[in-house]
């Protein structure tokens, strides 16, 4: 752990690394993110599709230097999937050689390392280190419940138990980063477990910067305007008010274009890179092109 | 020195890591006995240089919802004293108080000589059985609490779906190779009895909508309990309300005592007896909640007058979007057992061609009928009027009344229909 401290000694050089590596946080994440590094405890992290919650533990994995162990969760994900499965082809392939070459074989060697197949959970606490890994357990809330029971004992101990082989406990236990789009709510048990943070949309003097940083070359003036216009997009009667992801997506399509200036007819030509729903573009359309690029 | 501004702040932090817990548990803000121990430690490491830092350290470790911020920033107010942008940028919503129990009984007599027309649950019998025809908006205090006890006894079962995850089964489609192997071990490592996994089958979720605008006035008690009776059966059921805003109640309404959750639920709610607006209801509803998960293969519950105080063309474009998420909508509407009753209720009207099923659930005997539509039996789908004198009409007070009463809300007229009936 003296590694992780010396690295990381202060809320502060956790912001400017992270800034190095192109990821800016406001004072309450990197705040959130010190806190779940330093303490351990996991870290939730909600807030709108496209605020940059999977990009947070990409760069913590890049400020620590250590791999990203990302789990996706979708509906029905079980233990097999996430933290381990036998090898059973193999298995039954050693049976049979066992067979053929007269050898006896016992169970103790059909369930041993070799046949294991480490999923992401295993392989976040078999990290070596001396850096922990970053483990992202990404969209929990799409999992089920019986998932999140299954997750305490990872996020409280930091170790799991597989029946054939005893417990394992993770000699550098990995940064735990969970995030959530809230379409249900998680079970108390695993809140408990976790600190939370909420990243909201940054102000837009943050995301001129931000969505510069990721799209190099892109003029000033054409970023200004690009944040401008997606925050009123935002403030507007739109289904699905589009996140930073899809104003740097934004920004990379009008660059690639060589277009310099936002004006009508460019957001025209590439709304369809910002807005993914026909009903939220005919609501922008309806309200007036030249008034989203207007300057204020 | 500090990135981000600084400010000293100077505290004797033991006491006050105590007396702040205290008063964000009294605030509604959930405080397990780890959570001011993780303070300590949390404030070991940060060392707060400034109230911002602590704000946002104590926020990371108390906070676990985004709905308890406003609380959290109340109380961090009171006991650290202002200072934090982030905790001066809310003022918190002081929650109105509610106490449609004694209003209940204004809502207007009623004759309750529809008994012989509905169908009485067998488990309900005696005085319960009275209890259980009586219009909804003609219960005293007392009766709704018996209400509550037959509500729980209610079954609001939506029908089930095929889940992903697999469990084990005697046949299934697909071979369970984990158990074949450990099974075959004991036959000398062949593989003599093939273990199958099936698909889990699992409940459907129920998502319960419920108006409580000022027309709904008279019912919004007994619906809140049965919102409540619904979220105590089982984790699939989410509970909102809704007048001019939505609110999710699915969390206050948890807990073993439906009373205190009903008064939890109640304070809850901003906007209790106000104008309608469905629309924005279910914009707000599809935009949060739907449309990222909620909604998906589930069975909506609508609570409703359908009289609608914004554009009724909203409410069409919201019940299309729910609809296409949805794997059936059952619209509530009290008024439908009224003899008068119509559909030209400018929201009613609009939201009819998305409904799977329109019922009336206006007493206790009626809400079986809710239970049958939720578990998805055949109900011949609503139809239009024909003629539409009066085209998106919108809610008109009766005069002399303190409720607005839509005009299809009058004496009975001879047999109703229990159900909808649809004629004029």
């Amino acid at each position: 752990m003296n590694e992780l401290a010396d690295r990381i000694p202060d809320v502060e050089t956790l912001a400017q690394r992270l800034a190095a590596v192109d990821y800016l946080v406001d004072e309450g994440l990197a705040t959130s993110l010190f806190l779940g590094l330093r303490l351990p405890q996991p870290l939730l992290l909600e807030g709108e599709a496209g605020v940059g919650k999977t990009e947070a533990a990409r760069a913590l994995a890049a400020v620590l230097d250590t791999p990203l162990i990302r789990l996706q969760c979708y509906d029905g994900i079980d233990a097999a999937e996430a933290l381990y499965e036998w090898n059973y082809p193999r298995q039954l392939l050693s049976i049979r050689l066992a067979e053929a070459g007269g050898e006896s074989l016992r169970e103790e060697d059909l369930f041993s390392a070799d046949y294991l197949i480490r999923r992401p959970l295993l392989r976040a606490l078999e990290h070596p280190g001396p850096r922990p890994a970053v483990l992202l357990i990404d969209e929990i809330d799409r999992a089920d419940d019986d998932f999140e029971a299954f997750l305490l004992e990872l996020l409280a101990e930091a170790r799991v138990t597989i029946p054939e082989l005893g417990t394992i406990e993770a000699t550098h236990p990995p940064a735990i980063v969970l995030t959530s789009n809230r379409t249900r709510d998680l079970h108390d048990a695993v809140k408990r477990r976790c600190l939370y943070h909420w990243i909201d949309y940054p102000s837009p003097e943050r995301e001129v910067e931000i969505v510069r940083r990721r799209v190099k070359g892109a003029s000033a003036t054409l970023a200004v305007q690009v944040a401008d216009a997606v925050s009123r997009m935002r403030d507007s009667d739109v289904q699905k008010p589009p996140g930073i992801a899809e104003a740097i997506d934004w920004l990379a399509a009008l660059d690639l274009l060589g277009i310099e200036v936002l004006d009508a007819a460019a957001v025209e030509r590439t709304l369809g890179s910002v807005l993914k729903y026909e009903e939220d573009q005919e609501v922008i359309r309806a309200a007036g092109l030249d008034r989203l690029v207007q300057q204020p | 020195m500090s990135a981000f501004g600084v400010e000293t702040v100077v505290l004797d932090l033991p006491a006050v890591t105590a007396s702040f817990s205290r008063r964000l548990h009294d605030a509604g803000v959930p405080v397990t006995p780890d959570r001011p121990v993780a303070f300590a430690s949390a404030l070991g490491l940060v060392r707060p240089v400034s109230r911002r830092r602590l704000y946002w350290t104590a926020r990371a470790i108390f906070v676990s919802d985004q709905a308890h911020v406003s609380a959290f920033d109340a109380v961090f107010r009171a006991v650290f004293g202002a200072g934090s942008d982030a905790a001066s940028r809310q003022a918190p919503e002081a929650p109105k108080h509610f106490l449609p129990l004694e209003r209940v009984s204004h809502g207007g007599a009623h004759d309750g000589d529809e008994a012989d027309e509905v169908e009485i649950p067998r488990a309900v019998a005696g005085h319960e059985e009275r209890l259980a025809s009586r219009h909804f908006d003609a219960l005293e205090p007392g009766e709704l609490a018996q209400l509550y006890r037959l509500m729980a006894r209610l079954e609001l079962a939506p029908p089930p779906k095929r889940t992903r995850r697999y469990e084990r089964g005697r046949r299934g489609s697909r071979i369970d190779l984990r158990r074949t192997l450990r099974g075959g071990l004991r036959s000398g490592g062949e593989p003599i009895r093939l273990a199958h996994r099936r698909r889990r089958v699992q409940r459907r979720r129920l998502v319960m909508l419920c108006d409580i605008s000022g027309s709904m006035e008279p019912y919004a008690r007994a619906y809140l309990q049965l919102l409540a009776a619904a979220a105590a059966s089982g984790p699939s059921v989410e509970a909102f309300v809704f007048a001019t805003r939505l609110t999710r109640l699915t969390r206050a309404l948890r807990g073993r005592h439906p009373e205190r959750a009903i008064q939890r639920a109640a304070a809850t709610a901003p906007d209790w007896s106000s104008g309608t607006r469905i629309g924005d209801a279910l914009k707000t509803f599809n935009d949060r909640h739907g449309r990222r998960g909620m909604a998906r293969g589930a069975v909506v519950v609508i609570v409703s007058d359908g009289w609608e105080l914004g554009e009724p063309e909203r409410v069409e474009r919201e019940m299309a979007r729910l609809g296409r998420l949805a794997h059936r909508i059952v619209w509530v509407n009290p008024r439908v057992s009224a003899d008068a009753f119509s559909v030209r209720a400018g929201g009613m009207a609009a939201a009819l061609p998305h409904c799977d099923a329109l019922v009336s659930g206006h007493s206790f005997a009626a809400l079986g009928e809710v239970a049958d539509a939720i578990a998805g039996a055949d109900f011949e789908r609503p139809e239009l009027p024909e003629e539409e004198p009066e085209p998106w009409a919108s809610a008109t007070p009766v005069p002399g009344s303190s409720v607005a009463m839509p005009s299809g809300y009058g004496p009975s007229r001879g047999k109703t229909t229990p159900g909808w009936s649809l004629g004029r």
